[in-house]
């Protein structure tokens, strides 16, 4: 694969290419070509590098075709001499791949060589008509090739848009996931018609509520992961090299700078963006497409990569993209404004270019305006997340000792708490340090202080415990809460867990403490009481602490956020579920949308995730693993709403497309216990969380867990 | 699997009468004691063939405790059978089954059959309500009334195939407009003629899927 590693920010420019600086296509290309149906050797008669590029993919030959349409033309200019070509659907046989391809024909084919322009041409294994190519104009050659739309995966399509003028020739725009557009491609003799009809038989195609003009392919796709990933943007630019000036004043488009990879800014995430905005207006000329290389080429396959979602919405104007891209008899890019970031520095702009930064909110471009999508929360995210592979090991036993001071003081709270939300516990420091995350030890208590506390806080145990152990038999038949609260709790810790060794088997020691420290609890948090749920929380505690004590004031501590979890109005649940449903609003709004047509806002599926915070749905092992990430509050504390809009949203496709209606949600969130991935899922939530920004906090209850 | 009709069924009623042990007896034929307690709600599902019809009974199993009432009685839509349960050892759990009817009633579809049973049979010897009881309430509330034992399995398929039995009976009768699926009743697409499915007597299992899984 070439062209493929970035040693330097690419130019952007909106100025027709300078056909001599620009490399060829297909270099930047080449690796995204997954399909073609035409031998190699029917094309060595074209363009080295295509016919190299067909080379490359031979194992992907054979494509059936099952459109195609001859004499759709591209016009690079309007002083432009047109290229014809053939628009094409193809359908990869191995696994039924759908892909879009127009090729140019080859030079001395003139735009009205083809014939049977309005037939469908449906050939099993076929080739296109790519005939001998004489190099006579060496720039023209180059357009054919640096236009060459080659095979796109549908998937990749974000919508059509549908341009039929009463003069002037029907027209197309695809725009991609990316944001990239494809070149405007005109239809000689109709057929656009047809076209929508072949290929909505092959994908999802819904015409846009607010333009008729507009087709939306795949509209299930999904918003939020494109958002999300869009994040993962910065890691792929600082691996190309990308950088930005140290000095502030960054410019967008100045090559090279210090490379400052450790310490993004927030500016890195806008850059990526405006670096989208910039691609919609080059068309397919752009050259930049090395950075899609999402593993710089090592992935040829992944073209355009999934991580490479771009934050926009479609927001079309009614008119059409001509007044704008050729119509003004100007080759020159349209206006592109984009949101500032919301720092004050100058907006990256870059005089020499013909983009124009504004305070919009919108991206006029090529095929209409594009409104950017909470590009301050982007921005505003300062934090460079690390990725699943970079997460540390779990907090070591002489990293945990290095936290500390000569007296015991734990100095570096913050740090403890990033390392325990990113890496978690070794289990053998997690005895230790829950105590400082479950607030039972204070950070800078020293060794001695601390002893002094687990002696005062043995002996209010114990008189705690010694209140409800003196109850006499004759006591106790007058008094009926407490009679109640003990069948409960007798009830529920011989069916806590049992099938963990640690509590398993007849008359086990640990079922006893269970029922002493939750007896106890009673006690010290009379007016709250028992409640079915608890001892799901005691138990990782218990199981951590080994000690009765230890365990009882580490779940005090748990239970002074969680305990509005377990009062009798629900009103904490309740608030609770409700931010979610919030949250869910602000970050997927169509899967919230699909939630409200469904009366399912209640978001009671969740029930059981928040209650407990995700106790069930996960092994014990990885339950204690996600709690201390919870604890550590790193982020905020309220982080296990976002770990619920991340697993759900991680689901919305099978939620969505399954016309999930209450019930069947219900049974399909139980049934995702033991399936869910905890690491993709703390990953997805800290990226929706630095997406959400303020916003998110906003939605996020006021107190309680 | 295909199937003549799906009935929703909800188990309710107090804490540790035996919900979830009826339900394990009743889909995988075993009694586990040690079964986790029930946060927010736990399914299960089974096949069981009446008059020659295949029907799926997915099953809802509730957590009983007072404070997540809320949540239970969002479970009530669309059930068209309902097991209450009480524990005839503790007579507790047998008073507070007016409000759990009320609850019934008032959230579920009026024409949802309710089977009243009184779980523990086998602890003869720490009985606390009596069995005349029990029929007494059922007959004054319009339930249907069994005595069973998750432990020993007695009654619990009776439980079980009774209710859906008196279900298939109100669809027969035309009670149900069956193409509303408010009313927990699903047509499936085995439904065709009287003999489609394998001939199972009553009563038999025809199928048994583990306990949570309800597809």
């Amino acid at each position: 694969m070439t062209g493929l590693v970035m040693t330097s920010r690419p130019v952007v420019s909106h100025e027709t290419p300078e056909i001599g600086h620009q490399k060829p296509v297909s270099d930047g290309f080449s690796h995204t070509t997954r399909c073609t149906e035409a031998k190699a050797s029917e094309l060595s008669n074209l363009q080295p590098s295509l016919a190299a590029l067909c080379n490359e993919e031979k194992t992907y030959q054979s494509a059936v075709v099952v459109y195609a349409k001859e004499n759709i033309f591209v016009q690079p200019g309007i002083k432009c001499k047109r290229i014809s070509g053939r628009l094409s659907l193809l359908k990869k046989a191995v696994d039924d791949v759908m892909f879009l391809a127009w090729l140019p024909y080859a030079l001395n084919n003139t735009s009205d060589s083809a014939t049977d322009d309005n037939k469908f041409v449906v050939i099993s294994d076929g080739g296109p008509a790519l005939s001998e190519a004489s190099s006579t104009a060496e720039s023209e050659k180059r357009d054919r090739t640096l236009y060459a739309v080659h095979p796109v995966p549908i998937s990749d399509m974000r919508a059509v848009r549908r341009h039929t003028p009463t003069i002037g020739w029907h027209h197309i725009i695809i725009v991609l996931h990316t944001g990239l557009s494809l070149p405007p491609l005109y239809f000689t003799n109709g057929g656009v018609k047809d076209f929508l009809t072949v290929l909505k038989q092959h994908t999802c195609l819904v015409r846009s509520p607010d333009d008729p003009n507009l087709y939306l392919v795949n509209d299930i796709a999904d918003p939020l992961q494109r958002s999300m990933t869009a994040l993962d943007l910065l890691e792929v630019q600082n691996r190309a090299g990308w950088s930005e000036s140290a000095g502030g004043s960054a410019s967008l488009f100045v090559r090279g700078g210090k490379d400052d990879l450790d310490t993004p800014s927030p500016r890195d995430y806008s850059l990526g963006v405006l670096e989208h905005f910039s691609r919609v207006t080059k068309l397919a000329r752009d050259t930049t497409a090395h950075i899609f290389g999402k593993d710089q080429g090592l992935d040829a396959s992944t073209w355009p990569c999934e991580g490479e979602e771009t934050l926009i919405k479609l927001n079309y104007p009614p008119q059409g993209m001509l007044a704008v891209n050729c119509a003004d008899g100007e080759d020159e890019a349209p206006v592109l404004r984009v949101v500032q970031s919301d720092d004050d520095e100058a907006a990256p702009c870059d005089s020499d270019s013909q983009s124009r930064c504004d305070d919009g909110e919108s991206a006029s471009t090529s095929v209409g305006s594009f409104e950017l999508l909470e590009s301050e929360r982007i921005v505003s995210s300062s934090k460079r997340i690390p990725s699943r592979a970079q997460r540390p090991f779990p907090l070591s036993v002489e990293e945990w000792c290095a936290f500390f001071e000569p007296d015991g003081r734990l100095a570096d709270e913050r740090g403890f708490r990033e390392r325990a939300f990113y890496g978690g516990i070794d289990q053998n420091v997690r005895k230790e340090a829950w105590k400082y995350l479950l607030g039972y030890m204070p950070f800078n208590s020293t060794v001695a202080e601390r002893e002094q506390i687990r002696e005062a806080k043995k002996t209010e145990y114990d008189a705690l415990k010694a209140q409800w152990q003196s109850i006499s038999a004759s006591q106790e038949k007058r008094f009926t809460k407490f009679r109640e609260r003990r069948m409960r709790i007798d009830k529920d810790v011989v069916r806590t867990d049992r099938l963990l060794p640690f509590y398993a088997e007849e008359d086990n020691s640990n079922v006893e403490l269970l029922r002493s420290i939750l007896m106890t609890y009673t006690f010290y948090n009379f007016d709250l009481g028992y409640c079915q749920g608890m001892s799901d929380l005691l138990s990782p505690i218990l199981y951590v602490m080994e000690d009765e004590v230890d365990a009882f004031w580490c779940f005090v501590g748990l239970m002074d956020v969680m305990e509005s979890n377990f009062h009798r109005d629900q009103n904490g649940m309740h608030s609770q579920l409700q931010s979610l449903k919030k949250l869910v609003q602000l970050l997927d709004p169509q899967l919230h949308c699909y939630l409200e047509k469904m009366d399912c806002l209640n978001y009671f599926f969740c029930y059981r995730w928040v209650l407990i915070t995700f106790k069930r749905e996960f092994e014990y092992s990885l339950v204690l693993r996600l709690w201390e990430a919870l604890w550590s509050k790193h982020l905020c504390e309220h982080f296990h709403l976002f770990v619920c809009a991340a697993v759900l949203q991680k689901h919305r496709r099978a939620i969505i497309h399954g016309e999930m209606e209450f019930d069947t949600l219900l049974r399909f969130i139980n049934d995702l216990s033991g399936k869910i991935d905890l690491e993709v899922a703390l990953y997805d939530a800290e990226m929706l969380f630095q997406y959400a920004g303020e916003a998110g906090q906003e939605v996020l209850p006021t107190s309680g867990p | 699997m295909s199937y003549a009709y799906l009935f929703k069924y909800i188990i309710i009623g107090d804490v540790g009468v035996g919900k979830s042990c009826l339900l394990l007896q009743f889909t995988d034929k075993r009694f586990q004691p040690v079964h986790d307690l029930t946060i927010g709600v736990e399914f299960g599902a089974r096949m069981i063939t009446i008059d020659n019809k295949q029907i799926k009974l997915q099953i809802w199993d509730t957590a009983g405790q007072e404070s997540f009432r809320s949540i239970t009685r969002s479970y009530y839509r669309g059930a068209a059978g309902a097991l209450l349960v009480y524990d005839i050892t503790r007579r507790e759990t047998f008073n507070t089954l007016a409000s759990w009817l009320e609850d019934a009633r008032q959230h579920a579809n009026p024409n949802m059959t309710i089977m009243l049973i009184g779980n523990k049979s086998d602890l003869t010897h720490r009985r606390a309500v009596t069995t005349e009881e029990g029929a007494q309430f059922a007959r004054e509330n319009g339930l249907v009334f069994m005595e069973t034992s998750a432990k020993t399995a007695h009654n619990v398929e009776e439980a079980f195939i009774n209710t859906a039995r008196k279900i298939y009976e109100k669809i027969e009768l035309g009670v149900f407009d069956v193409s509303n699926e408010s009313y927990g009743i699903k047509v499936g697409y085995g439904a065709g003629g009287a003999n489609g499915g394998t001939t199972v007597r009553p009563g038999d299992a025809q199928a048994s899927g583990k306990s949570g899984c309800c597809s």
